[in-house]
């Protein structure tokens, strides 16, 4: 019998209040997993650069600009480098699995956006092999399952190609991670030249333009600039960071992001002062036997260790069960939800457990530490 | 072999004063309390309710600790020891024999008499055959697994006495420890307490109320108004 199991006996003395305690640490990491889930499928604003602007038709989504746009915006001054994209929003297998493609021109998007999408040289090399090769995002990729080599078929209702299908086939060269754990890696990089070549609507038009402003140049001065450029032309632009359009994009629903931190804090904070007085009540009635444990030498350190370890028992138990869960929906329904969970969200959500577990655990074992042995032996 | 008392005092108490706080006032328990304990010897303290003996217990087990005075035991000086001291020293030379056992009932009786190895640097199949020796030591051979509610009064007070020796302390302090006991398991626990004394030279320091457990020590102090009122020797 060593430490661990002695917390683990402690923990499991009353089975009914250690499993409802669990229970509550598993609906509380079930919520965390799925909202943590849904920001990282649906929200990447926060990791959106600032830094790397998008121009886009004024009116509005949905609408292209002319290939014509470029000549024009590369001559533009402040300018640093420029790419273009136009995107296929379509399905793998069947209709609620949700696949976006971007279709770019892999030497110049590299320039504007490789650092923020880790474009390493090796995965550029790959998709340069083919002209149906196309990189996968790390958490599109771990949703549905796929690998490097495998051949892949997304159907683009809205657009044909020239084969007169809907289906679209590509052949997967790499993955690409992105900067950060909360880069929007939940789509796939397929190139221009290709999709161009086969598409049978919009032919030479391009969806944005993605481009990176030259040191020292103010984006939101160039995003007026570029505007002013277009304002009197046929298709003028409505210039934005690509930070400001994501989160445009969300606020059309609501401030999801505020949503979301309330609900998980309001079920964080009611999780600790239940966690926190049940232990205070299993200390208090344990007082007994403390004094016991102190009489046998425990020190006042081991005492701490024994009931932290008892809380950290419970909520790694708890913790993990509802992580599992949460990976389990969105394995299950996340693709049609857009529900990701990462390694490195896992891995955020572990150290949670792990401080929460400490965090409530500290002032019962404080308590439990600091009982006088003669005091504890007037309780029986 | 039987082992005689070393007659160099190990035990020392030296104008030991202590009294406990009952709203404003002090109520004195000692007021310069002298005890000298040879290694080796078997002492009972006895004397009416209120005398100071369980005080006395608690301050020899560095649970609590002298107002003033010097308490030292084998050369160590409780009465200045802090608390996490005073737990270490307990867990290296002291074990305790409780009158209610004092086992935790999660536990089962091998992980009870355990406990106090957990202090010790010491692998765990080491710990478990010291446990399965003294077990075996106290007659409860093959009982490891049983936990303390399945077990008699007096079965629970050999697993309390062997948790108390499981580290081959050189003292044991023993609170009542037939005081819940009927009296065969009361004689068998007491002979078992006199085979540690005589036999393997553990020093016992006894708190009791039953003049016939008082019998197997070596000597009986009489306790009475915090002062040692009479000595009395075993023939």
């Amino acid at each position: 019998m060593g430490y661990f199991r002695l917390a683990r006996r402690n923990a499991w003395r009353k089975p009914l209040r250690t499993v409802l305690l669990m229970l509550c640490v598993a609906i509380a990491f079930l919520i965390h997993g799925l909202t943590a889930s849904f920001e990282q499928g649906n929200m990447a604003a926060g990791s959106a650069s600032d830094d790397v602007l998008g121009v886009a038709s004024a009116a509005g989504r949905g609408q292209s600009l002319p290939m014509a746009h470029l000549s024009r915006l590369a001559a533009e001054p402040g300018i640093a480098a420029v790419s273009w994209m136009t995107r296929l929003r379509g399905y793998a297998v069947r209709e609620s699995n949700i696949v976006a493609i971007s279709a770019v021109d892999p030497a110049t998007m590299v320039q504007v956006s490789g650092t923020e999408l880790g474009l390493t040289p090796v995965l550029m090399a790959a998709l340069a092999t083919g002209r149906d090769r196309v990189l996968v995002g790390r958490t599109l990729a771990e949703v549905q399952g796929w690998r490097v080599g495998q051949r892949i078929t997304v159907t683009v209702p809205a657009t044909p190609n020239k084969e007169g299908s809907r289906d679209w086939r590509f052949e997967i060269a790499g993955i690409f991670e992105g900067a950060s754990p909360a880069s929007d890696t939940h789509f796939v990089i397929a190139r221009y030249d290709y999709v161009n070549a086969l598409r049978t609507r919009g032919t030479d038009r391009v969806e944005a333009f993605v481009l990176r402003p030259a040191p020292g140049i103010k984006a939101a001065d160039l995003a007026r600039q570029i505007d002013a450029l277009f304002a009197n032309s046929a298709a003028p632009t409505r210039t934005q960071s690509e930070k400001q359009f994501l989160q445009a994009f969300m606020r059309q629903y609501a401030d999801v992001g505020l949503i979301i931190d309330l609900v998980v804090g309001a079920a964080f904070v009611t999780l600790l002062m239940i966690v926190i007085n049940t232990q205070m009540l299993a200390v208090r009635e344990r007082r007994f036997e403390i004094g016991v444990l102190k009489t046998l030498g425990f020190s006042q350190g081991r005492l701490l260790a024994l009931v932290l370890g008892e809380t950290l028992f419970i909520f790694l138990t708890g913790g993990l069960a509802g992580l599992a869960l949460a990976k389990l929906a969105t394995v299950m329904i996340g693709p049609g939800l857009g529900l990701v969970l990462p390694v490195q969200t896992l891995g955020v959500a572990l150290v949670l457990i792990l401080g929460l577990g400490l965090a409530t655990g500290l002032i019962p074992a404080i308590r439990a530490m600091r009982i006088p042995v003669t005091a504890a032996f007037r309780t029986r | 072999m039987t082992t005689t008392p070393d007659l160099t005092p190990w035990i020392t108490l030296q104008g030991v004063r202590k009294g406990f706080r009952i709203g404003t006032e002090t109520v004195p328990v000692f007021s310069g309390l002298d005890l000298t304990i040879p290694r080796g010897d078997f002492v009972a303290i006895m004397g009416p309710s209120g005398s100071g003996k369980s005080t006395l217990l608690n301050m020899l087990a560095g649970i609590d600790s002298p107002d003033g005075g010097t308490l030292q035991i084998g050369g160590a000086r409780l009465d200045s020891m802090g608390e996490s001291a005073r737990s270490a020293w307990r867990a290296h030379n002291m074990g305790i024999v409780f009158q209610f056992y004092n086992l935790l009932p999660m536990l089962t009786a091998a992980e009870n008499v355990e406990l106090p190895l957990l202090l010790k640097p010491i692998a765990a199949g080491d710990r478990r055959a010291r446990v399965e020796k003294v077990l075996e030591l106290v007659g409860l051979a093959g009982r490891g697994r049983q936990y303390p509610a399945l077990m008699s009064g007096g079965q629970q007070q050999r697993v309390g006495i062997a948790r108390a020796i499981v580290t081959d302390p050189a003292l044991l302090l023993c609170d009542e420890p037939t005081g819940d006991l009927d009296r065969k398991s009361a004689d068998d626990v007491l002979d078992m307490l006199r085979f540690l004394n005589r036999e393997l030279g553990k020093t016992i320091v006894m708190v009791t109320h039953d003049p016939q457990a008082a019998t197997h020590a070596r000597r009986t102090l009489h306790l009475d108004k915090g002062q040692f009122v009479e000595e009395r020797k075993a023939a």
